[in-house]
């Protein structure tokens, strides 16, 4: 069947638009695109045929209007997709292919459980960004989170594991199987493993949001190679935060780690901050505002708690490892339960609140946030999985 | 269609490995310009990008109109590859 024409009207800063182009990319499908916000008339012509209704993304796909479609809605209207063949139903789906997913793969996929990962970020998580990982066993010399990441990666294709670059918009138990909403259609699964993981928590300043990536960074090894010469701000006291900036020295002149109360890193770490005379550290410093000139950073403003006292630091850039946040955004929607910090609560055996989902890793509530805690959590989710497979 | 693809990238980051990786599974050639071995380039990828990150992948167009994408973000890199 001859594809039926397909025109678009979206916006650039439109998170849906961009997922149906997505879609459209993805099935290789050709598309009449219109910006209602920079293309003369656009928004005039999609209104007419709205009838004044101004969601978007607006799709035509032939004689048919849709506004904000779900991936299933554009299947169906494009007939791309069954929704439901017994070919289209995994073992398991994994969301995310951090360390705790890629170990709960090589356990699955060894017990020849059909196994596929979904990632929308990058394969190893946020580990794999992680300049220097030198805790985890069986490395007497450490091993670079780049590297550890591909390590696990290999691991678990090895035995058969599939990893997709796609993203899992939504989850819900249907007809005895999980159902997931992707930026790929819908997928069916008997059991659904969420790693998803955590990401760095943003600070809430002013001048945060205008700076970000010219001046304010959350991944020291993406952009610390901007920074060569330079004088940098380094924001946190915890592991991450003096692990990045010890790694931000090989190209910056002077960092200044600025920490809320006390350094709260290994004593391992510490001993090596102490001897890095690139490095000074601030304690008991609050970090209050971002000042630059427009295009650039220039300064950050403190306040001293011991004396309430404002200090300025002048910087080039600012890097923020201030804690951690759990990946569970697309979640809020479904029947899974948090806790109040927003990781996802488990029973004993690692199962959430949607039967046949599972939750592992740095985004469970009671995660230690260590890769190699991780990876155990992986394990172990892999044989409960297992278990209810046999039982279900 | 895309003419040509370029990429600048740096020796530890982990999301252009996965801008390199997702381009060869479509099938996509692209040049690199690693940071790392050519630092007096970083200039060049701020003026690009206006940002101070990697990656930062500049795909040509076959009417040599470019498009820049900053970051491993599928949702721009690919229309901006198709």
């Amino acid at each position: 069947m001859a594809t039926p024409k397909i025109v678009y009207y979206g916006a650039d800063w439109c998170a849906d638009c961009h997922m149906a182009k997505t879609y459209f990319a993805r099935h290789e499908l050709s598309y009449e695109a219109h910006d209602i916000d920079h293309e003369p008339g656009a928004k005039e012509a999609m209104l007419a045929i709205t009838g004044g209704s101004s969601a978007i993304p607006t799709i035509i796909i032939g004689d048919v209007i849709m506004q904000e479609p779900t991936a299933a809605q554009l299947d169906k209207a494009l007939e791309l997709k069954p929704s439901l063949e017994q070919s289209n139903i995994q073992d398991v789906i994994m969301v995310g292919a951090g360390p705790t997913a890629l170990a709960a793969a090589i356990y699955t996929t060894r017990e020849d459980i059909d196994t596929v990962l979904y990632e929308k970020g990058v394969i190893g998580g946020l580990a794999a960004t992680t300049d220097w990982v030198d805790n985890y066993p069986g490395f007497p010399d450490g091993i670079s989170g780049l590297d550890l990441a591909e390590n696990l990666r290999k691991q678990a294709e090895r035995f058969g594991a599939k990893i997709e670059l796609g993203e899992v918009l939504d989850i819900a138990h249907e007809d005895g199987l999980v159902k997931l909403s992707t930026t790929d259609g819908d997928r069916y699964a008997k059991a659904v493993l969420i790693a998803t993981g955590s990401d760095y928590k943003r600070m809430g300043i002013p001048g945060e949001d205008t700076y970000y990536a010219r001046g304010v960074h959350y991944c020291a090894t993406c952009d610390g190679a901007f920074y060569r010469d330079k004088k940098i701000v380094v924001v946190g006291g915890g592991n991450s935060a003096v692990q990045e900036a010890l790694f931000l020295t090989r190209f910056a002149s002077h960092i200044d780690l600025l920490v809320r109360s006390e350094l709260r890193a290994s004593e391992v770490l510490i001993h090596q901050l102490e001897k890095n005379d690139k490095i000074t550290v601030h304690l008991g410093v609050t970090t209050d505002e971002i000042i630059g000139d427009g295009a650039k950073v220039e300064k950050v403003v403190c306040t001293r708690a011991a004396t309430g006292k404002k200090v300025d630091f002048v910087t080039d850039g600012v890097f923020v490892f201030i804690g951690l946040k759990p990946n569970t955004g697309f979640l809020r929607q479904t029947e899974i339960e948090f806790d109040e910090i927003g990781f996802i609560k488990t029973n004993e055996k690692l199962e959430t609140a949607i039967k046949g989902v599972f939750a592992a890793g740095d985004v469970r509530s009671g995660a230690t946030m260590q890769i190699a805690s991780a990876v155990g959590e992986g394990a172990t989710a892999a044989l409960r999985i297992r278990e209810y497979l046999q039982h279900s | 269609m895309a003419k040509d693809i370029t990429i600048y990238t740096t020796n530890t980051c982990a999301y252009c490995v996965m801008v390199k990786k997702w381009l060869g599974v479509k099938g996509f050639s692209y040049n690199e310009v690693n940071l790392d071995e050519h630092p007096e380039r970083a200039q060049e990828a701020l003026a690009i990008s206006g940002q101070l990150a990697v990656p930062v992948t500049v795909i040509t167009k076959e009417d040599d109109s470019q498009e820049v994408v900053v970051g491993y973000n599928l949702a721009k890199l690919a229309p901006a590859v198709a």
